[in-house]
């Protein structure tokens, strides 16, 4: 149980925030992308 | 899905690139990170989220189209000095464009229409109805403004998912997947220093 609580303590420690900030970054151009563009699949006609 | 595919190339090229270089992947600070949110809120809730979709009528999700797409540009222009980001802004400007001369959709015609869906369920639709629950609407070409703009090219017949995409729809796909390979360091940054 130590030995997990040390591994996870180390884990958390890692993710440090340049990590969250390329989260945040990444997620934001996603959707940059997705709203900016209007490609239309074959799938969006079904259940309408 | 073809835009999500440019990202995520261009994601893992800059990973592959920054592991070549033996140096970590970053991109540089991102100015008003929170208006891509806000600003993508309007479109989760009329087109992406099924639950929500269903229910908003057409003529509040088109003007929810425009003041999201409008939103994005302004975020996509404070955040001009990224590589790439300028093809992203003229390709989210052309779509801006031909979706707001048409009546806040993007028009697509029905023979690009066909190739998507089965034939009959495309005859059975009126023109200028809403195509599906996405962004496109069905207009005849000589009823269309801006036609050369509008969802009109089609992926490869031997591809088995089937899309329609426009110009704009083009250039976001290479912005975004210049912007990540590049890390959003313009190449004049790197040749001017």
């Amino acid at each position: 149980m130590k030995n997990k609580l040390t591994h996870l303590s180390f884990l958390v420690q890692k993710i440090n925030r340049q990590h969250i900030q390329l989260v945040f970054a990444l997620l934001a151009l996603a959707m940059l992308v997705l709203g900016a563009g209007a490609p239309e699949t074959g799938g969006g006609i079904i259940g309408r | 899905m073809i835009l999500l595919s440019a990202f995520l190339t261009g994601w893992l090229t800059g990973l592959a690139y920054a592991r070549w270089q033996k140096r970590s992947y970053q991109i540089p600070k991102i100015n008003c990170l929170w208006l891509a949110f806000v600003a993508f809120i309007p479109q989760l809730l009329a087109f992406y989220l099924p639950v929500t979709r269903a229910w908003i009528p057409d003529t509040p999700a088109a003007a929810s189209l425009i003041t999201s797409q409008a939103l994005l540009l302004v975020f996509a222009w404070t955040n001009r000095r990224l590589a790439g980001m300028w093809l992203l802004i003229a390709g989210l400007a052309l779509n801006l464009a031909v979706i707001i001369a048409n009546g806040g959709w993007m028009p697509i015609s029905p023979e690009t229409a066909g190739h998507l869906v089965p034939a009959a369920v495309v005859q059975a639709m009126n023109i200028g109805s809403r195509f599906g629950y996405g962004k496109d609407v069905l207009l005849l070409p000589e009823g269309t403004h801006l036609g050369w703009l509008s969802d009109r090219f089609l992926l490869p017949e031997w591809f088995r998912y089937k899309v329609a995409f426009s110009f704009g729809d083009i250039l976001v796909a290479i912005g975004i997947f210049w912007l990540l390979l590049r890390q959003g360091v313009p190449l004049r940054a790197i040749l001017f220093r």
